[in-house]
């Protein structure tokens, strides 16, 4: 686990556990011990961090957007190298960066692939859309209700209305409804570093969570006159202070309410969204009259097809396996990673195996006189003959003194070393000729 | 310093190697300028004598160099020797030798050069690749083949160089044999998926200069070449080092041609389909469009959506490059601009901007309804920088339809609602806004006026802001010789009462009186007279386009000056009083009477708007020096008070023209400086009228007066180059009269220097007037007459009688100064990284300490002698001069870093250290002080004293 994942995960853990219990009335699943014992048992690492497992095994966290804390992991078992990936982002938001890794000599790529085939459109528009439908409702002087979830999307729009509020010298006031949100507020405070390059760069002279325009909200506020806009949990309307604060402003249509792009089935959000319902029950006793406007916005911190793409060729690995996606999409995909990207892909359903072959160093020696050949640059240039290029092919091997580092499926080396004939040069040396000659029965 | 017979105790045992700690003292030897050739001479023997040379003494020598020239010939000829051996020290030397930077090219025969980058060591090989290009005459073939040999070098470090070396190689554009050329530019491809961010750094820099040379070696490819190269570096927009994005994203600014297919691809993430490719599409393109095309796709919506900021500036700026390409491409490329303005940092907003800008003057900009809140959006950012690119877009922009006009002029009240200081800009925006739209201002000119008449009629309250903006843009609209058609002649009447404060706003194109001219011809719409105008005005050739009518402008400057003459004191008024409507009847009299023959020179005036900034400048100072004369009269008149708040006044309008291009700075600098002397003089002539009756102010002031004056005029003469023999003698009399009026009033104890000086300024005069065979002014003549007098009777100044000095001084009058643009300003920047009173420099007392100087000078030729005058608080001065031939390169603007040595550091924990660069007076040939060493003649500064910091080492 990475240590926001380590800081935010109890937080979350411990909120879905009362919603579905103190709320719901559902049976408890586990307790606030269990999360507490669970959470004693979490090693945290860092990014780029390389932790040894044990002799074979060596793992190392890249950071992959999406969400605070998200990361990739990078896995060495042997000679066998892998990506494993669980959701990231391919494009950055406001807050967080994009997916960041070094160029990898892969054997494998594990990768979620939640919009195998839909490729997202700039979400510039949807931000530009989103501020003029703010901007005019306040400067109508309405009230707008954003309800969200306490993490992720939260910040981000806080962050973009608070830095639009700033530019424009807006004075009304942008409330947090107290609760989940102030605290994981302020743990992305503390989590400065994981953020994206905007928000560390600036954070020594003003850190970007310390919204200038935020205030706390009170419950005698709902009814105070003039305009605001209000973050509110939870982000579907099911219940809640979302819900509260619904009822009061939903009649007047000055006002509005930003809904995100997916709402459950059942919920009030799913509801305004489906067809423009004039009335909502929310109980038997209670009806809503909604004449205030709606805006949709779809934020989604999931990579898109085209991201998944622009990965797999960035790191190019020998193979790639798709989890995490709907079977028909996935399967467009792998076709498209094969035929485009020429790299083997498979999308194996739950409880399939696939085999997949992996990489294996040999060992060799060296001597002296070939380490100090292999130091000395040695080019030759060749025409092809197919075209007029001239290309260069060198015999050079980066050494370590003493051992060399040689590997024999991938024959490169090798290959150009026949073709060269750089036996001449070394070949007072016995341990390169003994080493050709293994090289010929290969 | 103190233990100079140390190296003559290291030459009898050089067997063993130097300690750290004698090198360090023998460096100390080295660098100051007082040791003697002796010692020298032994350490240079020391250093070549020791075995083997080592890093260290390979500095020593460099510095033997540097200070001590006599040995600095057998010094390098040992550095020479030792690079004969293929090791890491060889390649060092060679380092040190070529950043010595001696005249001559140092050569490097093809042996040693491929011996020196095959050698085993890594670092010496990276720099020879690195440098080799430009540093050595290598044959360009050689040099080609060892480089694209070395890109399959293990190391990254080795690749990345030779990549580097390339690049200049490429800049060399020597190749003719195709083959390389695409050979070099697919080495680059390969190395595109390099496993390391600082290879595919080069590598992206390779393929865009060696792909615009391949494209360049045949006509019939080189669209396809462009192609492929803009799809190449597309394909780089996502990798995962934000260097080479930025870079991939610079380098799409080279493009030239490239289909608009693969444009249009680049800002969609969908593969566009085949069916959507044009006809204009040949089979070839077409088929490279399709295998390249995925690449291509999104790669500049990618780019603006970049996390770093640094990549979005970068894909904005090659934006700007790119949409004068298509004017498809612009159109959508628009509207991801638009979005941008949206980024929360500045420096890309701005940028946007600026390619929008750039679009608008290409013509490519076409502002659409759905832009326009983004867009106007920006005229009310809280960045003072973004508002103002926004209004020079809309200066220029063309609006499609009215709601656009009535909500472009909505948002700019709104701006200047918010921030008053914008005001300037932003009635010129508005002014801009009614010439480019007059038929979009006639249709709203009804609801201004209505707005306008009742504020001045007093029904409403009064926001002067606002009216002052609604009325520039009516009255703007008929100013490009159209008819006032359907704006009410009495909107014109309430502009002239609001002239002082709106005629900035058409400062491009019409000075205040010509404004105040066309807006009362205007007002009289009615009148017969206008009637005879309006046809008058139709027979004139109209003058359009770019082309700005430069001689007729000067003229009018000059008409205008010659006006102003003859009513210096109404001019005096006239800067200060706004609403005077007595005055503006006075003023409408005579203008009335003028105004038939105005209408000429206000057609005249209608040069296009986008008369260039140089010219505005130039006019406006020359305009600005044209009044000093007049109010020299006012001075001696005693209305000095008039005189200072006109002064003042001028000094603030100058302020606001603040421009960045060179020349204009040069003249804007040398009005003001010229505003600053005038100014000293009206405030010391003061002084001197008053003298004989109270005794207001302190002689102390008034002395304090004469010797900043005195500075000034000294600044005049030397800061600035370039003056014509007319411009000359105007200057050097100014300089005589300041000396007149020294040694008529205050001077007791400097008399005869000032004296001195006085006749050899004189003499000057004299022989720049027999040169001209031009008879000398008045003053001159007068004074020539005294001084003459005075070396007769063998007498010398302080006998001079001030009363025949007040004489002359009487017969003083300002000459007119017109500018023609050939002067130029002398300036130096300094500045000295890592230092403040946190940071200090460490220091021991009593050696020296150096200072990291960097400098940057303007226009500074090689004839001036500038020094590095250091001082103590004590009053401590130290000069180092500043051997321009050693330092400089050339060009107008050279930077440099220099280092300075500061030897009398004090017997103290801390201190400081005042430096600054200033220029040695050439032109007066008597040196006040005797110095030994420092400069013979006073010194200018050329820039801002610098403090710098200094703390013991403990």
């Amino acid at each position: 686990m990475t240590y926001p994942t380590k800081a935010l995960s109890p937080l979350m853990l411990e909120d879905y556990r009362k919603v579905m219990v103190d709320r719901r009335g559902e049976e408890e699943q586990f307790t606030s011990d269990h999360i507490a014992e669970c959470m004693k048992k979490v090693i945290a690492v860092d990014l780029r961090q390389t932790v040894q497992v044990d002799e074979d095994l060596q793992i190392r966290a890249y950071y992959a957007g999406h969400v605070i804390g998200a990361a990739m992991f990078y896995v060495k078992v042997g000679d066998a190298e892998m990506v494993y990936t669980g959701d990231y982002n391919m494009t950055p938001d406001r807050h967080l960066g994009a997916a960041q890794i070094d160029r990898l000599r892969l054997d494998l790529l594990i990768t979620e692939s939640t919009y195998a085939t839909t490729i997202r459109d700039s979400k510039y528009a949807r931000e530009r859309e989103f501020l003029k439908a703010v901007h005019k409702c306040v400067s109508g002087g309405g009230k707008v209700l954003i309800p969200t979830f306490a993490l992720g999307r939260a910040q981000e729009l806080c962050i973009l209305l608070d830095d639009y509020w700033e530019r424009m010298n807006l004075k009304v006031p942008i409330y947090f409804s107290a609760g989940l949100t102030i605290q994981a507020n302020m743990y992305y405070k503390m989590l400065i570093g994981w953020t994206s390059q905007k928000i560390k760069d600036t954070y020594s002279t003003h850190n970007a969570f310390d919204f200038k325009n935020v205030h706390k909200f009170e419950r005698s506020m709902i009814d105070a006159t003039g305009p605001c806009v209000l973050f509110a949990t939870p982000g579907m309307i099911s219940g809640g202070f979302s819900l509260e604060v619904f009822k009061h402003w939903a009649p007047s249509e000055n006002n509005l309410v930003t809904l995100p792009g997916y709402c459950v089935a059942g919920t009030v959000g799913h509801k305004l969204t489906s067809g423009k319902p004039t009335k909502i029950n929310t109980d038997p006793d209670t009806q809503i009259d909604v004449r205030c406007q709606i805006h949709q916005l779809a934020f989604s911190p999931h990579t898109d097809s085209k991201g998944i793409m622009d990965l797999v060729k960035f790191l190019s690995p020998k193979h790639v396996i798709l989890v995490h996606g709907e079977k028909p999409k996935m399967a467009s995909l792998k076709e498209r990673i094969h035929s485009e990207l020429g790299i083997q892909c498979y999308n194996p359903a739950n409880n399939e195996t696939v085999c997949i072959p992996s990489t294996q160093y040999v060992n060799a020696e060296a001597s002296g006189t070939f380490i100090r050949n292999c130091l000395n640059p040695n080019f030759q240039f060749q025409k092809c003959s197919s075209e007029d290029t001239s290309n260069s092919t060198m015999i050079d091997k980066n050494l370590t003194p003493k051992l060399q580092v040689e590997d024999e499926r991938v024959a490169d080396g090798v290959l150009v070393m026949e073709k060269s004939k750089k036996a001449k040069i070394v070949n007072r040396d016995e341990l390169l000729l003994m080493l050709d000659e293994k090289k010929r029965k290969v | 310093m103190d233990d100079t017979p140390e190296p003559e105790s290291q030459q009898n045992h050089t067997e063993q190697p130097l300690t750290l700690h004698t090198l360090s003292s023998i460096r100390s030897l080295l660098i100051n300028p007082s040791t003697p050739k002796r010692i020298v001479s032994s350490i240079f023997q020391t250093l070549t004598r020791s075995p083997q040379l080592t890093h260290h003494t390979l500095n020593l020598l460099s510095d033997l160099i540097t200070h001590h020239p006599s040995l600095s010939q057998l010094a390098l000829d040992s550095l020479l020797r030792a690079t004969e051996s293929p090791t890491r020290l060889a390649v060092d030397s060679l380092a040190t030798i070529s950043e010595l930077s001696f005249p001559k090219d140092l050569e490097l025969d093809d042996g040693r050069f491929v011996s020196l980058c095959f050698g085993s060591s890594v670092p010496g090989r990276v720099w020879m690749l690195k440098n080799a290009g430009y540093r050595f005459r290598i044959r360009p073939a050689l040099l080609f083949t060892v480089l694209l040999g070395f890109t399959k070098d293990p190391y990254p470090y080795v690749r990345e160089a030779s990549l580097e070396g390339l690049v200049g190689l490429s800049e060399r554009g020597e190749f003719d044999d195709v083959s390389m050329v695409k050979g070099c530019y697919e080495r680059g491809l390969q190395l595109l998926t390099d496993m390391e961010d600082c290879v595919r750094l080069s590598a992206v820099r390779v393929v865009a200069s060696w792909g615009l040379m391949l494209s360049a070696s045949s006509a019939d490819m080189k669209p396809y070449w462009y192609n492929e190269v803009f799809a190449k570096l597309c394909s780089m927009a996502r990798d995962m080092s934000m260097k080479v994005r930025v870079e991939a994203f610079n380098a799409l600014a080279k493009m030239e041609i490239v289909s608009e297919d693969f444009l249009i691809q680049s800002l969609s993430k969908r593969v566009l389909g085949v069916g959507k490719q044009r006809e204009s599409m040949d089979q070839s393109t077409s088929e490279q469009f399709a295998s390249l095309a995925a690449g291509v796709a999104g790669a500049l919506v990618h780019g603006l959506e970049d996390e770093f900021f640094e990549v979005r500036k970068s894909v904005c700026q090659s934006l700007g490059r790119l949409t004068i390409l298509s004017i498809e491409f612009a159109r959508e490329a628009l509207d991801l601009l638009m979005d941008m303005l949206n980024d929360d940092s500045v420096v890309v907003r701005l940028q946007a901007l600026e390619t929008m800008h750039h679009m608008a003057i290409n013509r490519c900009l076409k502002l659409q309804e759905k832009h326009l809140h983004m867009f106007l959006g920006a005229l009310v950012d809280n960045s003072k920088e973004v508002r103002c690119a926004g209004r020079k877009i809309l200066k220029i922009a063309k609006l499609n339809n009215l709601a656009m006009f009535k909500s472009s002029i909505n948002r700019l009240l709104e701006n200047l609602d918010s921030y008053l200081q914008d005001e300037a800009d932003v009635f010129s925006a508005f002014s801009h806004l009614g010439r480019n739209h007059k038929k979009f201002v006639g249709m709203i000119v009804r609801e201004i006026f209505e707005e306008v008449d009742a504020a001045f009629e007093g029904n409403v309250e009064f926001k002067s802001a606002r009216i002052a903006a609604l009325l520039i843009i009516s009255i703007s609209a008929p100013l490009l010789n159209e008819d006032a058609g359907s704006i009410p002649p009495v909107m014109f009447s309430y502009a002239v009462t609001l002239l002082g404060r709106i005629y900035c706003a058409f400062s491009d194109i019409m000075d205040r009186d010509t404004l105040l001219a066309y807006l009362c011809e205007k007002s009289r719409c009615t009148t017969a007279l206008n009637i005879n105008l309006g046809k008058e005005e139709q027979q004139l050739p109209f003058i359009e386009g770019d082309t700005p009518n430069f001689s007729s402008n000067e003229t009018i400057d000059s008409k205008i000056g010659s006006q102003i003459m003859k009513k210096p004191k109404e001019l005096a008024n006239y800067q200060v009083e706004q609403h005077q409507s007595e005055y503006n009847e006075v003023m409408n009299f005579k203008i009335g009477s003028q105004i038939m023959k105005e209408p000429k020179e206000l057609a005249n005036y209608q040069v296009e708007q986008h008369q260039s900034e140089y010219n505005e400048v130039m006019n406006f100072t020359n305009y600005i020096l044209a009044n000093f004369p007049d109010m020299w009269q006012m001075i001696q008149t005693g209305h000095t008070n008039d005189v200072l708040r006109s002064l003042r006044c001028l000094k603030e309008e100058l302020a606001t023209l603040k421009f960045d291009s060179l020349g204009s700075h040069d003249a804007l600098e040398f009005t003001l400086h010229y505003l600053r002397i005038i100014k000293l003089l009206a405030e010391v002539w003061e002084h001197l009228l008053h003298a004989n009756g109270s005794c207001s102010h302190g002689m102390g002031e008034l002395e304090f007066k004469l010797g900043k004056l005195d500075r000034r005029v000294k600044e005049l003469m030397s800061k600035f180059v370039g003056f014509s023999a007319e411009q000359e003698y105007n200057i050097l009399e100014l300089i005589l009269m300041t000396y007149a009026l020294r040694l008529c009033k205050v001077e007791t104890c400097f008399v005869n220097l000032t004296f001195k000086r006085l006749t050899s300024i004189y003499s000057c005069i004299e022989s720049i007037l027999k040169e001209r065979s031009v008879l000398p002014s008045n003053f001159v003549a007068e004074l020539g007459k005294l001084l003459h007098e005075c070396h007769t009777a063998s007498i010398n100044g302080s006998s001079c009688s001030p009363l025949q000095l007040n004489r002359c001084l009487k017969l003083f009058s300002l000459k007119k100064f017109v500018l023609h643009g050939t002067i130029r300003h002398l300036m130096a920047e300094l500045s000295i990284s890592n230092n403040d009173s946190l940071h200090p420099f460490p220091f021991i007392s009593g050696l020296p300490v150096s200072i990291p100087c960097e400098i940057t000078l303007h226009n500074i030729f090689r004839k001036c002698k500038l020094w590095l005058k250091m001082s103590l608080d004590d009053g401590l001065v130290q000069y180092v001069f500043l051997d321009l031939d050693i330092l400089l390169g050339s060009g107008d603007v050279r930077n440099f870093v220099f280092v300075a040595p500061f030897y009398r550091t004090p017997k103290a924990n801390s201190f400081t250290l005042k430096v600054c660069i200033s220029l040695e007076c050439l032109f007066e040939n008597v040196s006040p002080v005797q110095r030994c060493g420092g400069p013979k003649y006073e010194l200018v500064p050329l820039c801002k004293e610098k403090q710098v910091y200094f703390s013991k080492v403990n």
